[in-house]
């Protein structure tokens, strides 16, 4: 995480994220996966081939990338389909546009009712017997059972989540990084998932993204920095207020 | 002159000039700024190249003096609020923290007997421009026990000039021993984890003796704290140049 200031003079916090060898693997029509859209399986991160059976290879194989660490789906609109093999690049992204990011949390492992739903426990003195950190009463008399769902310890973390409208602040073409508002799940150089966002209020935001992806071999050349509009660059002098 | 035997003196010739190279020697102080530095940790070097880059970029646009703790410095920065639209604070540096682009360093002065501490961030924009007034290095790295040490020794004149530095070469250090209010203090400067040596404790020898029992004569001989800077800081003293240079 690094900071990055405003031309007003405002830091905030950015997250950067790598795109690390992304490869388009398979293209899944909208009748043969019976959603309601096309999808996209995309692969991320290679990693060795010897450590899965030949079997789980099929896929790289037909698209003709090396075995990758991670594959997951995007659902996508029949115009914005993608021919499998071509690679995916930081620069699918501009800086302004908003973003979900999802990941696995960190995993913490058994935990107790404390620390997992944020109990406040019981007093730590005052005739308190052997009860610091329970969770005390966990279903009425009238109920005469415990519903589903009540909340108890157990294993907590290493679970998918997602951080909604993050903004994107800067994208670096050459080391294919995309510095994004805020902190994201998971932890350091963890394996992430990137999509535009659902929320509502971000859904006209993106004025003229490359559609459907940024291809490296076409004729556009950007530099190797892209900044939003509100970023203070470096090479600009110092902030004076009029 | 005088010979001892009578005859002519000997042509004595005149002794050869010592030529003093002082570029040669400039060249062998070199301070390479604790926030270029990568802290120990799993996270990836791309990550730390990158943040370098945009310091260098910065440090190009606008000089960041070298400085240490100790050192009297005097900060202007950029205030939407003030009427001339600029802040001037004069202070002497306690701590320097952070690393890569948030490194920060405190500056500390009492204003009409209230004491100030500002704490700055090296690359924000908003700094306009960073002079030091007076150069001297104290004993320890942390000046923070200036916060339970006697008014006077915070205190700095605002409209201070720069004191003129005579050679290039070597940063004086203060020996000074400074005298603390009396007890209560905001931390137990008298324990041996804070290793302070810049104080003058006028503690009985019993509480000396006492608060040496918290000493941990182990730390110094763990291995998986030692973290050896030498070759990354080589490197990282080589791109600096090269780019500064450009």
């Amino acid at each position: 995480m690094m900071p990055i200031w405003t031309k007003s003079g405002e830091k905030h916090a950015v997250t950067l994220l790598k795109v690390q060898d992304c490869h388009v693997l398979r293209y899944i029509s909208k009748e043969e996966s019976g959603g309601k859209t096309a999808r996209l399986l995309v692969g991320g991160k290679n990693a060795s081939p010897f450590s899965k059976l030949e079997s789980a290879h099929e896929i790289f194989k037909e698209a003709g990338v090396p075995r990758k660490q991670k594959v997951t789906t995007f659902n996508v609109t029949d115009d914005a389909i993608i021919k499998p093999g071509t690679p995916l690049y930081a620069a699918h992204f501009r800086p302004g546009q908003f973003v979900d990011v999802t990941a696995k949390t960190i995993g913490k492992g058994f935990q107790g009712v404390v620390k997992r739903w944020g109990f406040k426990g019981q007093p730590a003195s005052h005739g308190q017997t052997k009860t610091h950190r329970r969770p005390g009463a966990i279903s009425t008399n009238k109920a005469a059972k415990v519903y589903r769902g009540k909340k108890m310890p157990g294993k907590m973390g290493n679970i998918y989540r997602t951080s909604f409208g993050l903004k994107v602040w800067r994208i670096n073409t050459k080391h294919d990084i995309i510095y994004v508002n805020g902190s994201v799940p998971g932890y350091t150089n963890c394996l992430v998932k990137v999509r535009d966002s659902k929320l509502p209020t971000y859904k006209d935001c993106n004025k003229n993204p490359p559609f459907p992806t940024f291809f490296a071999d076409g004729d556009e050349e950007l530099p190797e920095d892209l900044f939003d509009e509100e970023i203070f660059q470096f090479t600009d002098p110092s902030v004076t207020f009029a | 002159r005088v010979s001892s035997d009578g005859e002519p003196p000997k042509f004595q010739p005149p002794p050869k000039p010592v030529i003093i190279d002082r570029k040669t020697q400039k060249e062998e102080r070199r301070f390479l700024s604790p926030e270029f530095i990568p802290p120990r940790g799993r996270t990836d070097p791309l990550k730390y190249y990158i943040e370098r880059k945009d310091m260098i970029q910065r440090r190009k646009v606008f000089n960041i003096p070298e400085f240490y703790v100790g050192h009297v410095l005097a900060v202007t920065t950029a205030d939407p609020y003030a009427s001339d639209k600029s802040k001037r604070f004069v202070g002497i540096c306690i701590q320097r923290g952070g690393k890569g682009l948030g490194a920060t360093f405190v500056l500390r002065n009492v204003i009409e007997d209230q004491g100030v501490e500002i704490c700055y961030e090296l690359y924000s924009p908003r700094i306009q421009a960073i002079e030091v007034l007076k150069l001297e290095k104290r004993l320890d790295e942390n000046l923070m026990y200036l916060r339970d040490a006697l008014p006077e020794y915070s205190t700095f004149d605002v409209n201070m000039k720069p004191v003129p530095r005579m050679d290039h070469e070597e940063i004086p250090v203060n020996k000074l021993q400074v005298r603390m209010k009396p007890k209560p203090w905001s931390k137990r400067w008298e324990r041996p984890k804070y290793n302070i040596k810049g104080i003058k404790f006028e503690l009985p020898e019993h509480k000396m003796k006492a608060a040496q029992k918290w000493s941990q004569p182990w730390l110094e001989f763990d291995m998986l704290r030692e973290y050896d800077t030498s070759k990354i800081e080589e490197k990282i003293w080589k791109e600096l140049s090269e780019e500064l240079e450009k």
